[in-house]
């Protein structure tokens, strides 16, 4: 079963239930698809044993061969190329690496080399936790490409859990697209609410079931809450506002360190979806 | 000699736009018939290259000298390889621009004016 | 003009509560929500729509009837955007980067790249200033196309009106909608948190302005629930050049306020609302320098 622990809102505490969900389980695969800022690694603490390099193919213009023709340039959908006198300029962080302008030239003088654009970090975390991270390099636009990386290591007949970009746009779509089961974690303020919203609409539109976690209740108001019950949402859990958990998460400790107790809540949780699971 | 201006609007009273890449139009004069037209800046809209998209039709335009606010250094790049003069930081209006360039009051911009945007400008 | 990106990385550790104070504080200026797939800024400004505009997002392939499942376009497709599992070609619009290799490919004119309205975007009026924001449709791409969408709006109506300050709230992450609302801008100011996870995305964040060599300002936001990790994110400052502006305490009064739409800034017995004001008055030094 793939289950995803998405929310609209930035920093509703997504990485904070998947990791104590995880945890909880015992035994499962965590895949960090939060490659913009990827933070479960501070919590389960893997031993990260492989590293392996996401890579994406750029150009290069081989200047005695170049007659500036301009065919390159016109082609490129991305600004990456310009011609310019009798020159090729190539602008990198503009590429997408399609290959287009090879394709393209007609004089045979575009070769490719390989160009990192982030990593895949897998290792092993307590107690039987087979972990999985995306790290995408600052200053590429290339989160999509980090994911489709992290996709290829999903095993089947396992709980994957996935960690989920926040948002609702392609990252987001893209982290859950598999998924057998989504939970949006949200607070109780108007902006958890309002975000929750579209969160739903993207489930509602890909036919992916879904129940709701109310992180730091008692912050805010009810209406998160009201509006679950008056649309027959499944809140799953309802986490208290509470300092301590605060401090325990500075600090890259789980729930779980601070009272085992939620080790139960989580386990249930897992046998509530069950019962609504897509497949 | 044709002379792009970056422009707020499509006339000669229009301010010079301080984006290069961004502004909204070019107006491209031309210094011996003082015949002008107005030319809707389509690169604004891209998410990146606006200025390399903008200098590339400058380049088509066979512009020879470019007045603006401000240019990135992809944009700045592209210009210098094709040997187009580059008069930046200008603020005022179109008119009063292509007055001062007839004059020859202005000083050509050596580099660019804006830090690196990576492209995306 | 001056203009100012606030941003975090991690989600959640108040960019928006602070961008809607300074919002109100500020005078001759245009406000910018650029995090588009989660907009939140409309819901303290209560602003009036004035104008809506259609955003046509960027271009991606589509396959017609024409197509004789030759399979030339998914054998060069980058993107694992192209399917042929079944009897005809498929696209993938999630996958699909609009690069325009498989329409060159096609022999027989089958795919075409094609725009389609992804969202909308709004000028509006709050009582403070004009807003300008937007709504990406659900799970739609191309959120940093429409990121620089709004920016020309807000930078033309600032130009025609002679605004001195555009004040942007930026997304989290570092990805397109980030790098976007980046672009240009005078100064950034990262707000971040004293948690493991604050610290990491703090420092990838601020590996992309410094990319883009844009002045950074530093601002810990609840620095009260870890004093050793508020050191470090100091020191982190300290060594990278980065002016820390400020440190906000925790306090409940800003869900409370927020959940009554109220800024926290009015509510004088708030020790973050004291504290905001404070570091508004830093960052106005650099909005309006004359």
């Amino acid at each position: 079963m793939i289950l995803s622990v998405a929310s609209g809102k930035g920093g509703t505490g997504k990485t904070t239930v998947a990791v104590n969900l995880a945890l909880s389980v015992g035994f499962c695969q965590f895949m960090d698809y939060d490659v913009e800022a990827p933070n479960a690694a501070f919590f389960l603490k893997p031993d990260i044993k492989h590293i392996q390099k996401v890579e994406m193919k750029h150009p290069y213009f081989l200047k005695e061969v170049c007659n500036a023709c301009g065919k390159c340039a016109e082609f490129c959908n991305f600004n990456a190329v310009a011609v310019a006198g009798d020159e090729v300029i190539f602008f990198p962080e503009l590429c997408h690496g399609c290959g287009g302008c090879l394709l393209v030239c007609p004089e045979g003088a575009v070769r490719e080399k390989d160009v990192e654009i982030g990593k895949i970090k897998k290792g092993f975390s307590k107690p039987g936790i087979n972990f999985y991270m995306g790290d995408l390099k600052p200053g590429y636009m290339r989160t999509i490409s980090v994911q489709a990386a992290l996709d290829k290591f999903i095993e089947k007949d396992i709980l994957i859990i996935i960690d989920c970009p926040p948002g609702t746009s392609c990252p987001m779509v893209f982290s859950v697209k598999d998924s057998d089961y989504c939970i949006l974690v949200t607070e109780p303020t108007p902006y958890g609410l309002n975000d929750l919203l579209i969160s739903i609409e993207v489930l509602k539109d890909m036919g992916i079931p879904y129940g709701v976690i109310i992180n730091r209740d008692g912050i805010g108001n009810d209406e998160v809450e009201n509006y679950c019950r008056k649309n027959n949402i499944k809140i799953l859990l309802k986490i208290p506002n509470d300092m301590e958990v605060a401090k325990y998460y500075s600090r890259g400790e789980s729930m779980l360190d601070y009272d085992i107790s939620w080790k139960g809540k989580f386990e249930n949780i897992l046998k509530e979806i069950k019962k609504d699971v897509r497949k | 000699m044709k002379v792009g201006i970056s422009s707020t609007g499509t006339s000669l009273e229009s301010n010079v736009d301080m984006r290069f890449g961004r502004c909204p139009y070019f107006i491209i004069y031309d210094t011996e018939s003082n015949d002008f037209e107005h030319i809707e800046n389509q690169s604004r809209q891209a998410m990146g290259g606006a200025g390399i998209q903008a200098a590339q039709m400058i380049i088509d335009k066979k512009v020879g000298v470019v007045i603006t606010g401000n240019v990135g250094p992809n944009a700045h790049r592209v210009l210098g390889s094709a040997n187009i003069k580059i008069y930046s930081g200008i603020t005022g209006t179109v008119k009063d621009a292509i007055e001062k360039l007839k004059k020859d009051e202005f000083k050509e911009t050596a580099g660019p004016d804006v830090p690196s945007h990576f492209g995306t400008g | 003009m001056k203009q100012i990106t606030i941003i975090s990385g991690k989600g959640g550790t108040g960019k928006t509560t602070i961008a809607s104070n300074f919002i109100k504080l500020a005078r001759d200026h245009i406000a910018v929500d650029s995090d588009v797939d989660a907009a939140n800024l409309h819901i303290l400004l209560d602003p009036k729509i004035k104008e809506t505009k259609d955003f046509i997002g960027g271009a991606v392939a589509e396959v017609s009837d024409e197509c004789t499942n030759c399979g030339e376009c998914e054998n060069l497709c980058r993107f694992e955007a192209i399917s042929n599992s079944s009897s005809d070609i498929k696209i993938d619009p999630i996958r699909c980067e609009g690069c325009g290799v498989c329409e060159y490919v096609c022999p027989v004119d089958a795919i075409k790249l094609e725009s389609n309205n992804q969202g909308y975007y709004y000028t509006s009026e709050s009582s403070f200033c004009t807003l300008v924001h937007a709504k990406l449709n659900p799970g739609a791409e191309n959120s940093g196309l429409l990121v620089t969408r709004v920016r020309n709006v807000a930078e033309d109506i600032a130009n025609n009106q002679n605004k001195k300050a555009i004040i942007i709230d930026g997304a989290p992450g570092i990805g397109c909608p980030v790098i976007s609302s980046l672009n240009g801008v005078d100064y950034a100011m990262i707000v971040t948190e004293p948690t493991l996870s604050g610290i990491g995305d703090f420092i990838k964040v601020f590996e992309v302005t410094k990319f883009f060599n844009i002045k950074t300002f530093a601002c810990v936001n609840k620095y009260d629930i870890n004093l050793n990790n508020t050191e470090k994110i100091y020191d982190f400052c300290l060594k990278n050049d980065i002016e820390l502006i400020g440190k906000i305490p925790y306090d409940d009064k800003v869900s409370i306020c927020l959940s009554n739409r109220k800024f926290i800034i009015d509510e004088p017995s708030s020790e973050a609302g004291k504290e905001i004001k404070k570091i508004w008055e830093k960052v106005k030094e650099y909005l309006y320098p004359n």
